[in-house]
C-alpha cells in the first residue's frame, strides 16, 4: 500500500502546516493524543504528549534532536495501556527501537497511531541549542541536508546518523515524507490500513506519490551505508583486542547513562546496581593482589560486555548511548559492529519486523550446534 | 502394638531399559529394588547406542524422574544410575528361584571380578602393563582390549575386571596395582536373598553372525557387520573418528553401504516365525546417520521386505529419510553377498521399481539382526518351573502382558514381551512396577522409612567460615599420593577456612563417628566434604553432617579423587595436591555465598481423574483404585466401553475386547474408589501436580461439575478412519474392515456365496493427503477378518493388496498362517495405486501385478478397505483445556516419544491408548498400566517434595518480557494475566537454568546458582595457585 497526501506549504510554513494536520488528528477523534516534538518556550524541542487541539502550535517533528528516545517514552505511555488512542510521531530508530520492545512487551501497539517521518540526521542536545540560537530552523535544515549539506560551524550530525542505513520509517501507519518531495512540500504516506483510514478521516487529499522519492532515499541510503561500511572497518581495525577495547573504555566511570539512554536496554533494575555488583573490602583486595593494583570503580568492562550480551541482538544503531556519554566515550561503533555480527548470526535484523521472533527468545533442541558443542 | 511390616523388596533381573525404568518406578514409589545383570554393565544394548531415532541423539537421562531431585542423583545414564532404594549388582546371575507369591527366595551368583571396585583407584595402571589382548565384545571385536577392562568405556565409577578366560596369570598387574585391589584367585559368592516380586527384564538372545547357519552366505567378510556392531562404527567410542565411516578390513572410508533386513528374523525354515519389530527403524536411522557422519557422497540402501513403519512417528521418520536424507529403499530379498578379490562386496538384487536386475558392489554391508528369543524364556521357564505356552514363550496371564501365568508376583517386561524398541521397553517395565506394586500393596508390605533427622538452623547470615574434611579413603587416595599435610597446611591459610581435618573412610562407620567427632568441636558454619564418588556417598554424607548440626544447604561435597586425578597423565604426589587445592578453592568461595535453601513440599490432593471409559480408561482407574486411589473417570457417551469394548468381540491374537470391557464396567461399578461421570467432558482443567482443579461439562444438560484430583489420565481413543477413495460409499459391496469385522459377528455379511474378496490395505493412510501415519491395527484386522472368511467359505479367493504388511513381533505368525490358508497377497506402489471402478453392481479391482508387471482386474463380490485410524475428535479441545500439544496427525503429543512416552512435559499428566497413537489392544492395556504407575508414585504420598534448586523469580526486578515463559522447556513457566506476574511450577521445574540465563536483569534465577556465587568460583578459578607460586 502506498497512497500519499501532499502538504504544501510557504517558506516558513511546515511546522505550521503540520500542526494543522495533528489538529485535525484530534479534533475528528481520530486520536485521543498526539506525542510529537514540540518547541518548549520556543527552546529546547522535546516529546510532547498533546491531548487539546488547541495546543499544537508548537509541533516541529523534522528539528534535529532527539534528547530522548521516543520508544522509551512510548513505553512508558503504553506497557501500563491507558485504552486511549495516541498518535507517536517518532523517528526511524525510534520506530525500530519500539518494535523491538512491543517484542519485548514493553510497549503495547494496540492503540497506538505510528507515524514516522524521514530523518537526515540529530544534533548533539548541546549542538542543537547552538543550531537555534544561529537562527536554525527544521525547514532551513531539511533543505540542506537534502542537498547534502548538515555541518554547522563548529558541529554537524552524530555519528550515528551519518552511517545510518535507514533514513526513512518502515512498520509505522503513516510517515512524514520529505526526501523526493521538492521544495515547498512534504508528503504524509500511509504504510497500513489503518494508516490510509487515518489519511481519508483527516480529509487530506490523495495525491501522486513524489516523483524522485524513490531514487532520492536509494541514493542517500547507499551513501550512509558506505560510509557505515568504513566507519565499521576503521573501528574494527582500531579496537582489534582485548587490550584496545580496554583502552577504549577506560574513561567509564560506571555513571550508567549509557544504558538509561538505551532504547532497548528495557531491565526495571539493571544488574550492575544489585547486590551481585556491591563487593566486599575483602574482595576488592584480592583482586588488587591478584596483579598488584585493580583500577576503580570495578566491573566497567564487565558492564559493557554485558551490555553487549544483553543488547546487542536488539541494537537498532541510534547512538544514544554515544550521546549519553559525560566522558565522550563513543560506543555507538563498539555495539553497533558487534550487532552486526550477532543480528546476522540469526538472519535478525532489529527493527525490521514485528513478526520476525527474536532470536533465542525460544527453546530449541537444534540450534547454533558448533557453538553449542552438541554432538550429532 | 502394630507389628512391624517387612520393607517390600522387588528383584529386578537385568538392567536394560527396561530393567532399569521398572527399578526406578518401584524405588520412587517407595519400595527396595535389587538390580542385577549378567553383564558386568549396565544399560543392556542401549550402551551400545550414541544416537537414537527419532532425534539422532541420546536421551537415556530423560527416563528419570522429574519430580523429588533432590534424593535421585541424576547423572547421565549411559555412565551409571544411582538411587538410594536401589542396590545395583552387574556381573550377578540368577542361580535359583525358590518359593511362592510374594516370598522367594533367590540364589544370586556375583562373578568374581577379581579386582574389589571398593579398593580400586581407577587409574588403571594394571591395564597399562596386561601384555594380553583381546577382542573388545563392548565393540563387537572391531577394536581390541587387555584381560585387564573396563566393560563400557563411559562408565562412571569405571568399574574394571580381569576376563579370567583371557588372563594367563602373569601377575604384572599386580605388581604395579597401588592399593592391593586385584586378586586373581577371586571366586563366584553366591548369596541368598528374600524379595517379594521379582521383574525379569533380562532380555533375549540377539541373532549373531557366528552361531547360525542362515549367516553363512552373508558374513563373508569383516566388513559385513550387524545392526548392532554397526552402531560401534559410528561410534567415537568405537571405531568412528569423524570424517568417514571406516571400513572393518582397511579402515578404507565406506561410501556404498547397504543393509539387508530379516536377517534371521522372519525365517520359518529356522523355526523364526516372527519379527524383530525394531529393525526397520533401526536400519533407518543407521542410514539416515550414516548419510550424516559419512558426508552427502555416501550411498545408503536398504534391502526389505516390508518396511514396518508401524509405531507412532515411524512413517514421518521414514519419509524423511528418503525425501531429505535420500536413504534409498529397494523391496528385494537379497540371497547372500559375494567377496570380490579386491575386498568389495557384491550383491545381485531385483529392482521391483524398474523391474531390473543388478550386480552391485558395496563397501560395507550392515546385516539387520534380531532376537532369537526362545532359549532365554526356555531358561527361565526351567528355573521358575513356570509354562511356555504354544510359541514357546513364557505363559503370561494375558497373551503379550507382564504378568507370568501362574505365579504371583512374578512379572515379565522389555524384550521377554516380545522385542521392544525403547518406548515400549519403558512402558512395559513402568507396567511392570506398576503389577508389582499392586501386588506388592495387596501384600500389605511396607515401604521404606526414612530416617527423620531434624534439619538444623541454616546460620547462612553469619559470616561465613568454612570447615574442610578430606576423606582418606582407606588405601586409595593415600596410596596415590595425595599429600594431606601440604594440603591442610594450604587449605588452613586461605581466608574464611575455619578447620581442616583429615578423616580416614567417611563411608564407613568409624569414619563417620570421626567425622561428626570434630564437626562437632568447630565453630565453623558451612561445611565442605572432600570424598569419593559424592553422587553415590551425597544423601549419606549430608546425613551425617545434619546430626552435626549443619544444615544440609551448607554442606557441599567434592569429588576429591576426581578432582585431583582429572586430566592428568601421569600424576604425581605434588601434581595432585597442587591440583585438588585449586579446584577445591573455588568450591570454598562458591560454599560461602551459598544460600540457605530448602526442600519445600507441595500438598497432594490424592486423587485422580482418568479421561475416557474405554478399556484402556478403565484399566487405568482400577489399577489405581485397586491400590486405594480415589479415582473420577469421566466418559463423553452414556455408558463404559469405548470403541472396542462396545463393537469387537475377538482380536486376532486372542483378547475378547467385549468380555473385557464388561468385566472392567461391572468392577469398575461397583468400586469403592471409583466415581463415574458418564455424558461429560473435561471443559477446563488449570493447576499442577498435586492439586489440579478441573471442569467438566455435562451434555444433556449443559451443567457444569468441579473436580479437584492430584493427577490424571488421558484415555480417550480413537476414532473409526474414513474415506472416500476406491468407490466407497457407492455400493454396498464396497465396506471397510470395521464394518466386514461387525458384519460377520452379527451375520449381516454372509460370505458363504462370495467368490473373491479384496482387501486394500493404506486406504487414506500412509499418504501425504489424509493420514500421514501408518494405523498399525489394520494389516492384522485384514487379516483376521481374512482368515474368518477362508473358515467361514474355504473356496472364497482373499485377496490382499498391500504396501507393507504390519505384522510385526510375534504377530508374524498370523501372516505366515493367512498364506499358508490361501490368501493372495499383493504388493502395491503408494505411485501405482489400485483403481475401483463398478461394472455390473460390483466393484472391480485393477492394479498392477508387481511380479509380471501386467495389469490385472478382478472382479470383487466384497471390496473391503482398511481405512486406519483417525485421532479421537476430542482430541484439539482436551489439549486446549489442559494446556497440552497435538502431533501434526492429531494425537496427544507426548513429552518425548521414546524415554517419555505416556507423560507430557507438564508433569501430572499422563497417557495411555489411541489417544497417543493407533495400537492394538494389548499395547493399551500395558499403557494403561503404566499411565497408573506413574500417577501412583506421586499421588501415594501426601506431599510432594519439591527440588530445594529450583527457579525463582524476583518480583520487583522483573520487566514481564517473558522471554522466559517461551523458553522453559518444561512449561514451568507461565504469565499471571491476572496479577500481571510471572508464576513458576515448582514441581515441574528441573533447574536447566534457560530462563536464568534468557533473563537480563536477573529476575529469573536458580536458587543455589545465584550470580554472585558463580562469580565468586570463577573468580577462585582464576586466581594464581599459590602453591605453584610458592614452589
Amino acid at each position: 500500500m502506498a497512497e500519499y497526501a501532499k502538504l504544501s506549504f510557504q517558506k516558513g510554513g511546515l511546522n505550521k502546516e503540520l500542526a494543522a494536520f495533528f489538529r485535525g488528528l484530534l479534533e475528528n477523534g481520530a486520536v485521543d493524543g498526539v506525542l510529537v516534538p514540540m518547541a518548549q518556550n520556543h527552546k529546547w524541542v522535546r516529546l510532547t504528549l498533546v491531548t487539546s487541539a488547541s495546543h499544537t502550535a508548537g509541533v516541529d517533528p523534522f528539528a534535529p534532536v532527539a534528547a530522548v528516545s521516543g520508544a522509551k517514552i512510548a513505553s512508558s505511555l503504553t506497557s501500563r495501556p491507558s485504552g486511549r488512542t495516541i498518535a507517536m510521531v517518532l523517528r526511524p530508530c525510534e520506530i525500530r527501537a519500539v518494535v523491538e520492545l512491543a517484542k519485548l512487551k514493553q510497549v503495547n501497539l494496540d492503540d497506538v497511531l505510528l507515524i514516522g517521518m524521514d530523518c537526515l540526521g540529530r544534533y548533539e542536545n548541546t549542538d542543537f541549542v547552538k543550531f537555534q540560537e544561529q537562527g536554525g530552523t527544521s525547514e532551513a535544515f531539511l533543505e540542506n541536508a537534502l542537498a547534502g549539506k548538515t555541518s554547522g560551524p563548529d558541529f554537524d550530525i552524530v555519528g550515528a546518523c551519518k552511517i545510518c542505513e535507514f533514513p526513512t520509517a518502515a512498520n509505522a501507519d503513516l510517515s512524514l515524507c520529505a526526501i523526493g518531495g521538492g521544495n515547498g512540500a512534504v508528503f504524509i504516506e500511509a504504510l497500513t490500513e489503518k494508516g490510509g483510514q487515518t489519511l481519508e478521516k483527516s480529509g487530506m487529499k490523495p495525491s501522486e506519490a513524489p516523483a524522485g522519492r524513490n531514487e532520492a532515499v536509494k541514493k542517500l541510503a547507499a551513501a550512509r551505508l558506505e560510509a557505515r561500511d568504513k566507519k565499521f572497518a576503521e573501528f574494527r581495525a582500531e579496537v582489534n583486542s582485548f587490550e584496545a577495547l580496554a583502552d577504549k573504555l577506560a574513561g567509564c566511570v560506571n555513571c550508567y547513562n549509557c544504558r538509561v539512554a538505551c532504547p532497548v536496554c528495557y531491565c526495571k533494575e539493571c544488574v550492575f546496581i544489585t547486590d551481585t555488583f556491591r563487593h566486599t573490602g575483602e574482595q576488592f583486595m584480592m583482586w588488587a593482589e591478584q596483579s598488584g593494583m585493580l583500577k576503580m570503580p570495578t566491573d566497567t568492562m564487565f558492564y559493557h560486555l554485558t551490555r553487549l550480551t544483553h543488547m546487542s541482538l536488539f541494537c537498532v544503531g541510534c547512538g544514544q548511548c554515544t550521546s549519553a556519554c559525560p566522558n565522550g566515550l563513543d560506543l555507538m561503533p563498539l555495539f553497533r559492529t558487534c550487532a552486526e555480527k550477532t543480528q546476522a548470526r540469526f538472519d535478525y535484523q532489529a527493527g525490521r519486523s514485528l513478526e520476525e521472533e527474536q532470536p533465542m527468545a525460544g527453546f530449541a533442541t537444534d540450534e547454533l550446534i558448533e557453538v553449542t558443542g552438541q554432538v550429532k | 502394638m502394630a507389628e512391624e511390616k517387612p520393607t517390600g523388596t522387588v528383584l529386578v533381573v537385568g538392567a536394560g531399559i527396561s530393567g532399569i525404568k521398572a527399578a526406578i518406578e518401584l524405588a520412587e514409589s517407595g519400595y527396595k529394588v535389587i538390580l542385577t545383570d549378567e553383564s558386568p554393565q549396565m544399560g543392556g544394548i542401549l550402551a551400545k547406542l550414541d544416537y537414537q531415532f527419532p532425534t539422532d541423539h541420546c536421551g537415556m537421562c530423560r527416563m528419570l524422574p522429574l519430580v523429588g531431585r533432590e534424593y535421585a542423583s541424576q547423572y547421565c545414564m549411559r555412565k551409571s544410575l544411582f538411587h538410594e532404594n536401589i542396590e545395583i549388582l552387574p556381573f550377578t546371575g540368577i542361580d535359583s528361584v525358590q518359593g511362592n507369591g510374594g516370598n522367594y527366595r533367590v540364589d544370586l551368583r556375583k562373578r568374581a571380578r577379581f579386582i574389589d571396585p571398593a579398593i580400586c583407584n581407577e587409574l588403571g595402571k594394571c591395564i597399562d602393563v596386561c601384555p594380553v589382548e583381546v577382542e573388545d565384545e563392548f565393540n563387537h571385536g572391531l577394536t581390541r582390549r587387555k584381560a585387564v577392562y573396563q566393560a563400557v568405556p563411559h562408565n562412571n565409577p569405571r568399574m574394571l575386571l580381569i576376563d579370567k578366560q583371557a588372563c594367563t596369570r602373569c601377575g604384572e598387574c599386580l605388581k604395579v596395582c597401588p592399593t592391593g585391589a586385584i586378586n586373581l584367585d577371586a571366586q563366584d559368592e553366591v548369596e541368598t536373598r528374600e524379595v517379594h516380586a521379582v521383574i525379569l527384564a533380562s532380555g533375549v538372545q540377539l541373532y549373531n553372525t557366528r552361531d547360525f547357519e542362515d549367516a553363512r552366505s552373508y558374513a563373508v567378510s569383516p566388513d559385513v557387520v550387524t545392526s548392532l556392531a554397526f552402531e560401534r562404527v559410528l561410534s567415537s567410542s568405537g571405531t568412528y573418528q569423524g570424517g568417514a565411516i571406516r571400513r572393518p578390513s582397511d579402515a578404507r572410508p565406506a561410501k556404498k553401504i547397504a543393509w539387508i533386513q530379516c536377517m534371521g528374523s522372519r525365517n520359518r525354515r529356522q523355526h523364526r516365525d516372527y519379527c524383530s519389530s525394531i529393525c526397520c527403524m533401526f536400519a533407518l536411522k543407521e542410514a539416515v546417520l550414516a548419510k550424516q557422519k559419512g558426508g552427502p557422497e555416501v550411498e545408503a540402501t536398504i534391502f526389505y521386505m516390508d518396511m514396518r513403519t508401524f509405531g507412532k512417528g515411524f512413517q514421518q521418520y521414514r519419509d524423511k529419510a528418503v525425501e531429505e536424507h535420500g536413504v534409498k529403499l529397494i523391496r528385494c530379498r537379497v540371497q547372500g553377498v559375494m567377496l570380490k578379490p579386491d575386498g568389495s562386496l557384491m550383491m545381485r538384487y531385483h529392482d521391483p521399481e524398474t523391474n531390473e536386475f543388478f550386480e552391485k558392489d558395496f563397501d560395507l554391508v550392515v546385516l539387520s539382526t534380531g532376537q532369537i528369543p526362545f532359549e532365554a524364556h526356555r531358561r527361565w521357564a526351567d528355573l521358575l518351573k513356570a509354562p511356555l505356552d504354544e510359541r514357546g514363550l513364557l505363559a503370561t496371564e494375558q497373551p503379550g502382558m507382564v504378568r507370568v501365568a501362574g505365579k504371583p508376583g512374578l512379572f515379565l517386561c522389555g524384550s521377554l514381551t516380545g522385542l521392544t524398541d525403547i518406548s515400549e521397553a519403558i512402558i512395559s517395565g513402568i507396567a511392570a512396577a506398576g503389577e508389582a506394586a499392586k501386588f506388592l500393596t495387596a501384600l500389605g508390605v511396607d515401604t521404606v522409612k526414612k530416617e527423620d533427622i531434624p534439619e538444623p538452623a541454616s546460620k547462612a547470615r553469619e559470616l561465613p567460615l568454612v570447615a574442610v574434611a578430606l576423606c582418606r579413603c582407606g588405601e586409595k587416595t593415600g596410596a596415590a599420593g595425595l599429600d594431606y599435610e601440604l594440603f591442610r597446611a594450604e587449605l588452613t591459610r586461605y581466608p574464611s577456612v575455619g578447620a581442616v581435618q583429615v578423616i580416614d573412610s567417611i563411608c564407613k562407620a568409624d569414619g563417620e563417628a570421626a567425622l561428626l567427632d570434630s564437626l562437632a568441636k568447630t565453630a565453623c558454619n558451612r561445611l565442605l566434604i572432600g570424598a569419593c564418588q559424592p553422587f553415590i556417598y551425597r544423601r549419606k554424607l549430608k546425613d551425617v553432617a545434619r546430626k552435626a548440626g549443619f544444615n544440609s544447604a551448607m554442606v557441599e561435597i567434592f569429588d576429591l579423587f576426581g578432582v585431583a586425578r582429572r586430566g592428568m597423565a601421569e600424576p604425581s604426589a605434588a601434581d595432585w595436591t597442587l591440583r585438588a587445592a585449586g579446584e577445591i578453592k573455588a568450591d570454598i568461595h562458591s560454599l560461602k555465598y551459598k544460600p540457605a535453601l530448602q526442600v519445600n513440599t507441595l500438598p497432594i490432593n490424592q486423587t485422580a481423574l482418568v479421561i475416557g471409559g474405554g478399556i484402556g480408561g478403565m484399566t487405568a482407574a482400577l489399577s489405581l483404585a485397586d491400590r486405594g486411589v480415589p479415582v473420577h473417570l469421566v466418559e463423553k457417551e452414556g455408558h463404559l466401553g469405548g470403541y472396542l469394548g462396545t463393537r469387537v468381540e475377538h482380536t486376532i491374537d486372542g483378547l475378547a475386547p467385549v468380555a473385557l470391557a464388561a468385566d472392567l464396567r461391572q468392577k469398575v461399578l461397583a468400586h469403592k474408589h471409583i466415581t463415574v461421570h458418564l455424558n461429560c467432558e473435561v471443559e477446563k482443567s488449570l493447576g499442577t501436580l498435586g492439586r489440579f482443579e478441573s471442569q467438566l461439562r455435562f451434555k444433556n444438560n449443559g451443567e457444569n461439575k468441579y473436580l479437584h484430583h492430584g493427577a490424571m489420565i488421558i484415555a480417550t481413543g480413537g476414532r473409526e478412519g474414513a474415506t472416500t477413495e476406491y468407490g466407497y460409499g457407492t455400493s454396498e459391496k464396497v465396506l471397510t474392515q470395521a464394518e466386514l469385522k461387525r458384519g460377520l459377528t452379527d451375520g449381516n455379511v454372509d460370505v458363504s456365496e462370495v467368490e473373491n474378496v479384496v482387501m486394500i490395505q493404506c486406504a487414506g493412510s500412509r499418504q501425504k493427503e489424509g493420514r500421514r501415519y501408518c494405523s498399525r491395527i489394520c494389516c492384522l484386522g485384514a487379516i483376521g477378518n481374512a482368515l474368518e472368511i477362508k473358515e467361514k467359505n474355504p473356496d472364497a479367493r482373499v485377496f490382499i493388496l498391500y504396501r507393507d504388511v504390519m505384522t510385526y513381533g510375534f504377530y508374524e505368525q498370523y501372516y505366515t498362517k493367512a498364506r499358508a490358508a490361501g490368501i493372495i497377497f499383493v504388493n502395491y506402489s503408494p505411485d501405482a495405486k489400485p483403481r475401483v471402478e463398478m461394472a455390473e453392481g460390483r466393484p472391480v479391482v485393477k492394479f498392477t501385478d508387481p511380479v509380471l508387471k501386467e495389469e490385472m482386474e478382478l472382479p470383487a463380490d466384497l471390496l473391503v478397505l482398511s481405512t486406519g485410524v483417525d485421532p479421537g475428535e476430542s482430541n484439539q479441545g482436551l489439549a486446549d483445556a489442559l494446556n497440552l500439544s497435538l502431533t501434526e496427525d492429531g494425537f496427544l503429543a507426548e513429552a518425548d516419544s521414546k524415554w517419555r512416552p505416556i507423560e507430557f512435559q507438564k508433569v501430572g499428566i499422563y497417557l495411555a491408548g489411541t489417544a497417543h497413537s493407533p495400537m492394538p489392544l494389548k499395547n493399551v492395556l500395558l499403557q494403561a498400566e503404566a499411565a497408573a504407575q506413574k500417577a501412583y508414585t506421586y499421588l501415594s504420598g501426601r506431599e510432594l517434595p519439591t527440588a530445594a534448586v529450583t527457579s525463582m523469580v524476583k518480583d520487583a526486578l522483573c520487566a514481564r518480557c517473558r522471554r522466559c515463559v517461551n523458553i522453559c522447556p518444561y512449561g514451568a513457566r507461565s504469565y499471571n494475566e491476572a496479577d500481571k506476574c510471572i508464576d513458576i511450577d515448582a514441581a515441574a521445574c528441573q533447574a536447566c537454568g534457560l530462563c536464568a540465563v534468557e533473563c537480563q536483569n536477573n529476575a529469573a534465577e536458580v536458587r543455589g546458582w545465584g550470580d554472585k556465587q558463580l562469580m565468586a568460583a570463577i573468580d577462585a578459578k582464576l586466581m594464581d595457585r599459590p602453591l605453584a607460586s610458592a614452589g
